[in-house]
């Protein structure tokens, strides 16, 4: 186990630091990039925090559109597995597998997945 | 490159512009600067009497004549017209490989946050609309034909524009994508249904701005004051257009007011429907909102990809990649998904 400032206090530290050098700058450009930067670190704090239920929701969401499967144990093995599902649900959506009755099924699975990764990536626009 | 650097190409432009000897220029400023072109704020003065210059310059190496002719022969058709924008006086290219365009310099300002939020423009925002809906109309008489020796990224002739547009968002999608977005393939099959249920528009096929947004418009307190970046110029149809004034990312956080941040969807389709005496297809506009949305999504992936393909490496081309989220969170808000499935947990 890491000692701490963890994954997240390290990032938020970072995170001050350039919303800091972002207010004080006395280049528009260079505040611009600050903010810029300061604003993906939050979005990575957030991610730290959340997206484990998220990813987990969104297996359960695609177990039921695309049949059930265990998940990797690994955190990187499975971030990948869940592309390549993402990918197959993408092919079944354009051969319109799921045109007509399964639509809402599949709407519902779509519509909590996006706004899960707005609530992480641009939480202001998750309304 | 440094201001002195350009100030021989920047005298050589506004000569061809000015015609002959005599002229000089002076106070010579970047405007804005990108990898593709910079603009340049110069003051002329020829025989005697001074003007203000814009020169749009694109570097050697990414100068693109063709792309530059298109833009230049269409402001001078639009503005002999009297659609509101600059008007150009000519184009060219330096030995060292530059290309650029010389046009007047429009007065007014750009900063869309400004002219949506502060209540010194409560009239001129008013005004704005209905001076838009004018100019959009002239813009939208023209047919591709008019403009000779250019050529237009253009549907048949017997084509759904509406349909034309999804087929190129499905190849750009399928090109740039970095990961699968249900959301986008989705909606691009929802987009597919509806434009079969459209009643076709018995309309030719017209020249469209292409990126008819505040941030390209100029305006005073009095209105409207020129229409810029013509760019994006191809042919469409007129919803391309009034749609892409109502996208949500370019609301600026005015999300109740659709049009631009400046006045609701309808009051801005209605002013466009007065000045041009053409009927929209409500039903056709919509098609359109979720197409320009789809359209956002993929300049997200393309933005986050010239970072990730080290084409230019940069942390603000890649945070945009993770704006494609909201805008896929705004499809599913236009095509009622959103509506059904907000309070279902």
């Amino acid at each position: 186990m890491q000692d701490r400032p963890d994954a997240r206090e390290l990032l938020e530290a970072l995170e001050e630091f350039m919303r800091e050098r972002s207010e004080s700058s006395q280049d528009r450009f260079d505040r611009f990039q600050f903010l810029v930067a300061a604003n993906s670190l939050s979005i990575l704090q957030r991610e730290l925090q959340m997206d484990d239920d998220f990813i987990r929701d969104e297996w359960t969401g695609l177990d039921a559109l695309l049949g059930a499967e265990e998940p990797p144990v690994r955190i990187l093995d499975r971030a990948a597995r869940l592309r390549e599902r993402n990918g197959d649900l993408c092919d079944r959506i354009e051969n319109g597998e799921f045109d007509g009755q399964g639509e809402d099924q599949l709407l519902r699975h779509i519509y909590t997945t996006v706004f899960n990764k707005v609530r992480i990536a641009n939480p202001r626009e998750a309304v | 490159m440094t201001d002195e650097a350009r100030q021989p190409i920047l005298e050589e432009a506004v000569r061809l512009a000015l015609g002959g000897e005599g002229v000089t220029i002076s106070d010579a400023k970047k405007l804005a600067g990108g990898a593709m072109h910079e603009s340049w704020g110069v003051k002329a003065t020829a025989r005697g009497a001074e003007s203000d210059l814009v020169v749009r310059l694109s570097p050697a190496g990414r100068a693109d004549p063709e792309k530059m002719n298109r833009e230049y022969t269409v402001l001078k058709a639009m503005h002999e017209r009297g659609v509101r924008a600059p008007k150009p006086f000519a184009m060219g290219s330096a030995d060292t490989g530059e290309v650029y365009m010389v046009m007047e310099r429009a007065e007014g300002d750009t900063n869309p946050r400004k002219f949506i939020t502060s209540p010194e423009y409560e009239t001129a925002r008013k005004q704005f609309i209905e001076d838009l809906a004018r100019s959009l109309a002239i813009i939208h008489e023209v047919r591709p034909v008019e403009l000779p020796g250019i050529d237009l990224r253009s549907p048949a002739e017997d084509e759904d524009p509406a349909e034309f547009e999804r087929q190129r968002l499905i190849t750009d999608y399928h090109h740039l994508k970095l990961n699968p977005h249900p959301a986008v393939v989705w909606a691009l099959r929802w987009v597919g249904r509806e434009i079969e249920k459209l009643e076709r528009t018995g309309r030719p096929i017209l020249v469209v701005h292409g990126d008819l947004r505040v941030g390209n418009l100029m305006y005073d307190e009095n209105g409207l004051s020129a229409i810029l970046d013509w760019e994006g110029v191809h042919a469409g149809e007129p919803e391309e257009d009034l749609a892409w004034l109502c996208t949500r990312v370019w609301r600026f956080g005015q999300n109740d007011l659709e049009a631009g941040g400046i006045t609701d969807r309808e009051t801005w389709v209605q002013a466009y429907e007065r000045a041009s005496g053409a009927t929209i297809d409500r039903n056709r506009l919509r098609v359109w909102e979720v197409l320009r949305n789809i359209h956002w999504a993929v300049v997200c992936m393309m933005q986050a990809r010239a970072h990730t393909d080290s084409q230019q490496r940069s942390h603000e081309l890649a945070a945009i990649g993770r704006r494609a989220g909201d805008t896929e969170l705004e499809i599913l808000r236009l095509t009622g998904v959103a509506e059904r499935f907000a309070n279902a947990g």
